[in-house]
């Protein structure tokens, strides 16, 4: 149950390790360093509270998150057309397909969002060939079962990361409300990500899982908040993540790739033109490299 | 666990029956977020109650969601304490209506998607017009947790989990074009409480008016 664990992964380090791997925590705390933004807005019920992210920081941070996921979801596709994946049932293919091209579809639409803010999307960039080894601690592309574990780690945070923003678009007022409509349009497609790869992990993988979050381990980011006067220890009730901890658990996947993967693509780098680590006019730090 | 069966179900549809009035506030979109629980909450003691869903993952996930949703009501009541507009004893549900949306399992399953997507929708759209900070983020808590509902039911159904074109509720052109800059199959876009009120009006399961200047 949610709340025994809550118990047990008190603090959000212990519950990142014990998903991720211990090397995590490193760059959390590295990350805690480099963040110039402050912390987030306590979730408190004052009126008074201001964003600590701008629109334009949240959009340029969805699309970000954007980016990845439908790179992820690419290679995975890739990978079914007679790779390592050739071998996975139809139905899990259509929905691979089908979710990535949601996710595209929220780049396009997220970059068009970002002009009209004055910002630059393809100045939002991912490396060319992201760590995804990061995420499982080896190649996520190789077989089915660590396929669809990691496109659930990486769906569910999605769906934390935009919750996450809500409150900061709330407070932005007027200047927040076309990117918080746009946010919400978003935010419960993830989620409906989410419950079809959970879905498919319970089955055809015969998983111990449900399209909803039953316990807190399941999930990479902190599911469970004490001092909150929402009771994310239910389930029926779903958990966010602040940017700060979603960078830190996305940034060993956004450090380069220096050495090659069996999913490693080049031709990858069609999706974003202006690929280049030095012209991201983003707040985000640079990728913490080496601690893989 | 449930309990017996909700007092909604067993509520008498009199000549008395409580209007429903909502308010175009923080107040008004929490008591009209509990209506739409309380039918979810409803709904789904009488689908297991029916007998109609005879497999195990079926009356799992619909007794997972049965519960999901009657925690929603709890924790809905308990936010608005005394701004709370009705008690679940004061909602009448037309049981003919009720009954011809359980007649079988597709019926069912189709009719649990409905009141899931309208969800999201309502929840979404009323998600911008709250000032409460806590409150959005709450509904944010609650909204993808009925997203997961909508999704795994139309899983059930080998349906897509996100709505294809022919499957929304509320068409394009009606959508209110300022609330919803994108719109399509990757997207969950924002409902009117009056456009939700009119889904809901279409299943035919509560006698109750409902009027206000939120579902005006």
């Amino acid at each position: 149950m949610k709340y025994f664990l809550d118990s047990i992964f008190k603090a959000p380090f212990r519950t990142l390790g014990k998903t991720l791997g211990i090397a995590l925590v490193v760059p959390l705390f590295l990350l805690s360093q480099l963040l110039t933004s402050s912390l987030p807005a306590a979730y408190a019920q004052s009126s008074s509270q201001s964003p600590t992210l701008s629109p334009r920081q949240v959009v340029e941070y969805a699309l970000t998150l954007e980016k990845l996921e439908a790179d992820f979801y690419r290679r995975a596709v890739r990978a079914t057309q007679g790779g390592s994946l050739a071998g996975v049932p139809e139905m899990a293919k259509s929905i691979l397909v089908s979710y990535g091209q949601d996710e595209a579809q929220h780049v396009t639409d997220l970059s068009a969002v970002l002009l009209t803010l004055g910002g630059n999307p393809d100045g939002v960039t991912i490396p060319a060939n992201p760590n995804y080894n990061a995420i499982l601690k080896r190649d996520p592309f190789a077989n089915p079962t660590d396929l669809l574990m990691a496109g659930q780690y990486v769906e569910d945070l999605g769906v934390a990361a935009y919750k996450g923003q809500v409150q900061n678009l709330l407070l932005a007022g007027e200047a927040g409300k076309v990117v918080l409509a746009g946010a919400l349009e978003i935010h419960s497609v993830e989620a409906r990500h989410a419950a079809g790869i959970r879905f498919l992990r319970q089955t055809l993988l015969k998983a111990d899982v449900r399209p909803w979050v039953r316990n807190a381990s399941e999930v990479i980011y902190q599911e469970n908040r004490d001092n909150s006067p929402i009771p994310f220890s239910n389930e029926a009730f779903d958990g966010y993540a602040t940017r700060e901890e979603v960078l830190a658990l996305v940034s060993p996947i956004l450090t380069a790739q220096t050495s090659s993967v069996s999913q490693s693509d080049t031709s990858n780098n069609q999706s974003n033109p202006s690929n280049n680590q030095s012209e991201n006019p983003t707040s985000f730090p640079a990728p913490v490299q080496g601690l893989w | 666990m449930l309990v017996g069966m909700p007092e909604i179900l067993m509520a008498q549809g009199g000549s008395n029956l409580k209007t429903l009035t909502f308010s175009a506030d923080d107040n008004g979109i929490l008591n009209f977020a509990l209506l739409l629980e309380e039918l979810e909450a409803a709904f789904y003691p009488a689908v297991l109650k029916s007998g109609k869903i005879t497999n195990s993952k079926e009356i799992d996930y619909l007794t997972a969601l049965g519960n999901h949703e009657a925690t929603h009501v709890r924790f809905l009541r308990g936010v608005l304490g005394t701004n709370t507009l009705f008690e679940t004893k004061d909602l009448s549900l037309n049981q003919s209506g009720l009954n011809a949306l359980l007649s079988d399992r597709t019926k069912i399953l189709n009719t649990a998607v409905t009141l899931e997507d309208l969800g999201v929708h309502a929840y979404n759209g009323a998600g911008p017009s709250l000032t409460n900070p806590t409150y959005i983020l709450a509904a944010g808590s609650i909204v993808s947790v009925e997203a997961r509902h909508a999704a795994g039911v139309r899983a059930l159904l080998d349906r897509p989990s996100t709505e294809t074109v022919s499957d929304r509720l509320v068409k394009d052109a009606d959508l209110n074009a300022s609330m919803n800059p994108f719109m399509g199959r990757a997207y969950d876009e924002l409902y009117t409480p009056k456009q939700v009120i009119s889904a809901v009006g279409s299943l035919n399961i509560l006698n109750n008016p409902i009027n206000g200047s939120l579902v005006a």
